[in-house]
């Protein structure tokens, strides 16, 4: 690699201020990291500690009051509205808590939705959506619609869609918030076998404290600011 | 580019199928509206062709060729010579006209007075053609004592139920007409009443008198010459086409001639109908704006039960013109729907139950007239193309003004509110 190896995602003293029955709520109180290609970060923190909102913030889904943020070194803070919807498209994956797919379309409807906004062949979509559910355990399952998937399938669903276009980065909030320990821990599976084998990078905010046991990075977030980012030597497994 | 949005479509149309429920309901309003809007208009449109129908048959037709002044004046010396009334026939036969005329009539209209031993009236005396004339007025039909003018009748008369009431007239009755004649004289005409007819219309029952033709001709002194020829075409739709053709085909002539529509030749009866067309415009107009709201409600309804739906296909990489195009698309698609199926229940239900008329004579005690026409009390539909093709453009723009707010609705959602998860 001649160039400087670029941030996934960075954000530079990035805040973000709710206005609430005429009080000040600072959700995001000046953030500033890199995540680089790869990464597989937990955020983690209790609720009401901002950890949706900065995700909100590194997709683009909300603007910053203040400070920045770059997706593969481009400012979001200076894009449209049109150009942060293509970004989305084409550089971010979101993973929700719940209702993450489109109930009218079948599971492999939902997984290749972005691959088809983005006008890629249906032979190649095919293809790539059949890969990755061999790998996430759906195959088999391409035409059901969400209503006849478990909380777990509809998950790894939305986790296929998310990572199927090779985004910058995809950003997971409390996905496994809905699921029983076992649906959780092979979501968290399935997540670390992708985030290694095809390097996707993940940011995974939770508030399970044995989910933050399986990070190799972990930030803590308090009342929306950094308490603590630890970089830690592989957990193996 | 275009292609990769056909997934919006898809979208839309399995999104309206899901709210199956939600859909149906509005599109049962719908169908009905639209099912009362045709219903109307069929019957508004059948009503109307009767009124005129009614009008132009006991008036000058749904064309009639007159001297200029004549209208104006009704006065004798503003008549048609014979060449002036053969021109008229003439251009009754060029193609555009020919293949519409149902009926012509010559006709020599006099105003004058009806004289017994016992009393005298105005009246309006024509001089027809029995035979043409039989076929044209429907007077001929309305007969309640005697019968109608025959070919080779002369000195006979066919008079009205009041007139004959007022002059103590039966058949075999002997009168006096007299009327102002070609050199400006007063001159008489005796007439012995071949029939009495009941139209149900006042005026022509009481001034109405039916004479040979050719007793009118030479009482009055005008050799050859008329003063109307009316015309009767196969329909009131084609009156416009017809009179553009003859405008047309008469513009180089140097008789003294001019052609009129039934508009022109009755004004009241042309005002009747407008007045009624917009009476039920405004009907429609109230039906559309209950259908709209049907829509604005379905399609907004759905918009604000799923703004997590559209916060997620923002996500995902939908831009907000792209989400209102999904909305936009599923209001059109159910009113498309809808409408259609509306529009084939209206005309089905009409066709199947009134194509041979609706029968409003329960309602009516007497002889209904207005605005000086008789009034069947059946109605008849008329299926017309292009009130097919205008309800479908309604429906149309229904759909694309329902849709429209609900559509920049979904536009205004707040994303980072849309995906929220209350704890
Ligand atoms: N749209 C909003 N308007 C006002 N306050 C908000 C809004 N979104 C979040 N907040 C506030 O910001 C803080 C952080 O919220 P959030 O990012 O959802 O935290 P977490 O995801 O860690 O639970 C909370 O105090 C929350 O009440
Ligand atoms: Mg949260």
């Amino acid at each position: 690699m001649t160039k400087q190896r670029m941030p996934a995602v960075k954000t530079a003293d990035v805040w973000k201020v709710f206005e609430h029955d005429g009080l000040a709520v600072e959700a995001v109180r000046g953030v500033s990291l890199d995540i680089e290609p790869g990464e597989f970060v937990v955020l983690a923190g209790p609720s009401g500690s901002g950890k949706t909102t900065l995700l909100n913030l590194l997709g683009g889904l909300t603007r910053p009051t203040r400070g920045g943020v770059w997706i593969d070194g481009r400012d979001l803070t200076s894009m449209s509205e049109r150009e942060l919807a293509k970004l989305r498209l084409e550089r971010v994956g979101f993973v929700f808590q719940a209702y993450n797919l489109l109930p009218v379309l079948t599971a492999l409807e939902n997984a290749e939705f972005s691959l088809l906004l983005r006008g890629i062949p249906p032979d190649e979509r095919r293809r790539r959506v059949e890969e990755l559910f061999a790998v996430i355990g759906m195959t088999g399952l391409e035409d059901r619609r969400p209503a006849k998937l478990s909380g777990g399938e509809q998950q790894r669903v939305a986790v296929a869609r998310a990572v199927v276009g090779k985004p910058a980065l995809v950003l997971a909030d409390e996905p496994t918030a809905n699921l029983d320990s076992a649906a959780s821990d092979a979501l968290l599976g399935v997540m670390a076998d992708l985030n290694r084998e095809r390097g996707t990078t993940f940011v995974f905010a939770t508030h399970d404290t044995r989910l933050m046991e399986r990070a190799k990075r972990l930030i803590r977030l308090v009342d929306g600011a950094i308490e603590s980012d630890d970089v830690r030597q592989d957990m193996g497994g | 580019m275009n292609g990769r949005l056909r997934v919006l479509p898809l979208l839309a149309i399995r999104n309206v199928r899901r709210q199956a429920r939600r859909s149906l309901l509005t599109a049962s309003a719908m169908a009905l509206g639209v099912a009362v809007l045709v219903f109307s208009r069929t019957l508004a449109d059948g009503g109307h062709e009767d009124w005129i129908e009614s009008g132009v048959r006991l008036g000058s037709g749904h064309v009639a060729f007159q001297a200029p002044r004549f209208r104006a004046t009704s006065n004798i010396e503003d008549r048609l010579t014979a060449s002036a009334a053969a021109t008229a026939q003439e251009a009754l036969g060029v193609p555009g006209v020919a293949e519409h005329v149902r009926n012509v009539a010559p006709r020599l209209e006099v105003q004058g007075l009806a004289n017994s031993p016992t009393a005298a009236v105005p009246v309006a005396i024509v001089g027809v053609n029995p035979d043409l004339e039989a076929t044209f007025s429907e007077l001929a039909d309305r007969v309640v004592e005697g019968r109608y003018l025959q070919a080779g009748d002369r000195l006979h008369a066919y008079v009205g139920t009041r007139l004959a009431d007022r002059l103590d007239l039966e058949v075999g009755s002997r009168l006096v007409l007299t009327a102002q004649d070609a050199r400006d004289e007063i001159a008489g005409q005796f007439v012995r009443v071949v029939g009495i007819f009941r139209s149900g219309l006042p005026v022509a029952d009481e001034r109405l008198v039916h004479i040979p033709i050719g007793t009118a001709q030479s009482w009055l002194g005008v050799g050859a010459d008329v003063t109307t020829v009316a015309v009767l075409l196969e329909s009131g739709w084609v009156v416009p086409d017809v009179l553009q053709r003859l405008h047309d085909v008469l513009a180089g002539t140097s008789e003294n001639l001019v052609v009129l529509g039934w508009q022109e030749a009755m004004p009241q009866l042309d005002a009747a109908i407008k007045v009624d067309d917009l009476g039920n415009y405004i009907f429609n107009f109230i039906l559309y704006a209950i259908i709209i709201l049907a829509i604005v409600n379905t399609v907004l309804m759905s918009v604000m039960y799923r703004t997590r739906e559209f916060g997620l296909l923002r996500a995902l990489g939908l831009t907000k013109r792209q989400t209102a195009a999904l909305v936009f698309g599923e209001g059109v698609f159910l009113t498309a729907v809808s409408g259609v199926i509306g529009m084939v229940l209206g005309f089905g239900f009409t066709w199947v139950f009134f194509r041979n008329g609706l029968d409003f004579s329960f309602m009516l005690d007497n002889d209904f007239t207005f605005s000086g026409v008789v009034l069947e009390p059946v109605i008849v539909p008329a299926f017309r193309l292009v009130q097919v093709v205008r309800s479908l453009a309604t429906i149309a723009f229904v759909g694309v003004l329902a849709s429209l707010y609900p559509a920049y609705r979904a536009t205004r959602i707040d994303l980072a509110e849309a995906m929220k998860f209350e704890a």
